[in-house]
């Protein structure tokens, strides 16, 4: 009997004990259970299928090291080996957050572009953290991960399978989110997950699998080698420059054919850099998570707020800066220029001068004069500004100033320094 | 504004139930047998509906002198009302081959936009075939959704034909007996969930195919489901230790 019920004790390996409330969920390995501790109400996923010491040990392990980072639920404590089998202890899933499956099926909705590119740069934060470690993820797919509709945060689940890098967790994981090695045969490891990394920012972005296309869905059994194929032996990026077989089918995969041209330049190249036949044959060559991360910052840039209708575009898409909620054109009347980034200047547009996803400036329109463009602080520091006759002011929180090219802009504490241009 | 996007294309995975509807499966056996798919229906739906590969249809067909489908087209397991089947008449088990392999086909049942994944079958019965199973069998084998399916088999009782049984599946490991009504009611459950998780999802990067995995898990689950001899009553007392005061002197 390896369920439990209700009222039983499960003891911790460090001393606590957890008493089983009720069930949560079932899946192919276990169960999770709700659990009352001497530190309140936590999850205990039950292992139903009895994994080996190995797995056990590499468990304590991973608990003993602690998260990787604040995106993972991580497992916090093991119980002892009793009942036949074991389990860990985890933070509950907190209101509000979903399973990405349930976006995939439209049941949720990102409330915003902007929440998409906050959950794509907090995915990366979470496996760079993960690979500093030397660690690997092993079974990427669209059931690990929980967002916040509103404000795209992440969590990372289901982080049992989580081995060092070049150790094989036994844990097999969907062909559909496999690197092509991996469906042909090799062990998983960190680049693999790079691989997997790659496909769900792809479903993050265009809402459609990155190798499902005309060749895939002309299929009409997908049995399991066919799935070698299409994922593994012979498989072909939908949006592939060199060969179109593969393309999305109009109405099959609507979101990819409506999001693809609107994306801005830098993440179509990405992807179809990432995903060509180079990187795919090449599992070292595959970007980091950091590259990946300056990827997504450049997507962020490239987010502006419409003058039009005040919704969000992106632009450098396919027909520049052309709306694509309202489909008028607009200019960007000025940037600001930080290195080698370009951020737009329109009326109400924010900025993010570092990598976290708080605003640091909003674009706002002069009340007196219409034509006036002023960039509000809205950072908790001050920013300094010389102008081009040598002078220099200070633009403190709340306060604002004028959108006038020339204007060197030092933002105080990101050691950052922005030129109007 | 949110980002609407329309739900991602998935597949369909079809999971079929052949049930023996034989006189012999007369009162508990067939009264197991409605009340366990019955039951499972909601739980085969919950998870159809939180998954992104595939989704779940179910579609029986009863074979016992003549065989006869319950609905003419597989249906959601939401949309699937259980009507109890009752027993009577032979067990025309080669019919029942020859009948899935008519609907196993682009021209029947497996058309859809959106494709397939390789159906699921579980066949039940408690006797032996009372047609020419042999050439129905055949029949069947020369089909390719069948072949590249999970055929599982349930074995009711001790007059079930087994080797017949493993003949379906392909693997005399695929056929799972049961002796007693209770165990009947779970093995069905046990067998329709994992065949539907197993069948609907992607397929992992193991070296055992969709059907070993089936049948593995199945194994597993029969196994945790035991009851310990100890709940089942038998208790066996160990003797006193008896202390023999030897580091005594
Ligand atoms: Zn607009």
């Amino acid at each position: 009997m390896l369920e439990l019920k209700k009222g039983m004790t499960v003891h911790l390996t460090d001393g606590g004990t957890a008493v089983v409330e009720k069930e949560l969920g079932r899946g192919g390995q276990g169960i999770v259970y709700a659990v009352k501790t001497d530190s309140g109400m936590m999850a205990l996923k039950w292992y139903t299928d009895r994994p080996d010491d190995r797995f056990y040990d590499n468990l304590a392990e991973n608990i003993k090291n602690g998260a990787p980072s604040d995106v993972f639920l991580w497992p916090l404590h093991i119980t002892r080996k009793e009942y036949g089998s074991f389990g860990y202890i985890m933070k509950l899933r907190p209101e509000g957050y979903y399973e990405f499956t349930g976006f995939l099926r439209a049941k949720y909705r990102f409330e915003s572009y902007h929440a998409i590119t906050v959950a794509a740069m907090e995915i990366c934060e979470g496996f760079k953290a993960l690979h500093a470690q030397g660690l690997s993820y092993q079974d990427l797919n669209d059931g690990n991960f929980f967002i916040e509709p509103k404000t795209g945060h992440v969590l990372i689940v289901d982080n049992d399978n989580v081995f060092p890098h070049g150790e094989k967790s036994g844990i097999k994981g969907k062909m559909r989110y496999m690197a092509p090695e991996v469906v042909t045969g090799q062990n998983p490891n960190a680049h693999s997950d790079k691989f997997s990394l790659a496909v769900i920012l792809f479903l993050l972005f265009c809402g459609n699998h990155p190798f499902e296309g005309a060749r895939v869905a002309s299929c009409p059994c997908m049995e399991e080698d066919a799935e070698r194929r299409f994922y593994g032996s012979e498989i072909l990026f939908i949006c592939d420059p060199d060969d179109s077989s593969n393309r999305p089918v109009r109405g099959v995969h609507p979101n990819v054919i409506r999001h693809w041209p609107n994306l801005p330049g830098i993440l179509r190249r990405t992807f179809i850099t990432e995903f060509g036949k180079d990187r795919l044959l090449n599992p070292t060559r595959r970007l980091t998570e950091l590259q990946w991360q300056s990827v997504i910052m450049a997507v962020r840039d490239n987010l502006v707020i419409c003058p039009h209708c005040g919704e969000e575009t992106y632009i450098d898409g396919a027909s520049g800066c052309r709306c694509m909620n309202c489909r008028h054109s607009f200019d960007i009347p000025s940037i600001l220029q930080i290195e080698k980034r370009s951020l737009a200047l329109t009326k109400g547009n924010l900025l993010y001068i570092d990598r976290d996803e708080v605003p640091d400036v909003e674009v706002i329109q002069d009340k007196s004069d219409k034509s006036m463009l002023l960039l509000k602080n809205i950072s908790g520091t001050k920013w300094s500004v010389d102008t081009p006759s040598g002078r220099t002011k200070i633009v403190s929180p709340g306060e604002v100033m004028p959108v006038k090219k020339g204007l060197i802009v030092t933002f105080g504490s990101f050691n950052k320094k922005g030129t109007i241009l | 504004m949110p980002v609407f996007n329309e739900p991602m294309p998935r597949r369909t995975m079809v999971l079929f139930f052949l049930v023996d509807a034989s006189s012999s499966m007369e009162g508990g056996k067939i009264g197991a047998v409605n009340d366990a798919i019955r039951n499972v229906l909601p739980m085969v739906n919950d998870i159809s509906v939180n998954n992104n590969d595939a989704e779940i249809r179910v579609a029986v067909l009863k074979f016992s002198s003549g065989v006869e489908w319950v609905y003419s087209e597989p249906k959601l397991a939401s949309d699937f009302e259980w009507l109890d089947i009752q027993a009577a008449g032979l067990t025309d088990m080669g019919e029942a081959c020859r009948e899935l392999s008519r609907k196993l086909s682009r021209s029947a049942f497996m058309k859809s936009e959106g494709g397939f994944f390789a159906p699921a079958v579980i066949l039940l019965s408690d006797g032996h075939p009372t047609d020419d199973f042999a050439a129905g069998l055949n029949s069947l084998k020369r089909n390719k959704w069948f072949m590249k399916g999970i055929r599982v088999a349930i074995a009711i009782g001790n007059d079930a034909d087994k080797d017949a049984l493993a003949q379906f599946c392909l693997d005399k490991e695929g056929v799972f007996d049961v002796h007693d009504i209770e165990s009947l009611r779970k093995v069905i459950r046990l067998v329709a969930l994992t065949t539907s998780q197993i069948g609907s999802t992607s397929a992992t990067t193991a070296d055992t195919t969709k059907q070993g995995q089936v049948i593995a898990a199945v194994k597993q689950g029969i196994e945790n489901n035991k009851p310990s001899s100890v709940e089942e009553g038998k208790l066996e007392p160990a003797e006193p230790k008896k202390d023999n005061w030897t580091d005594w002197d």
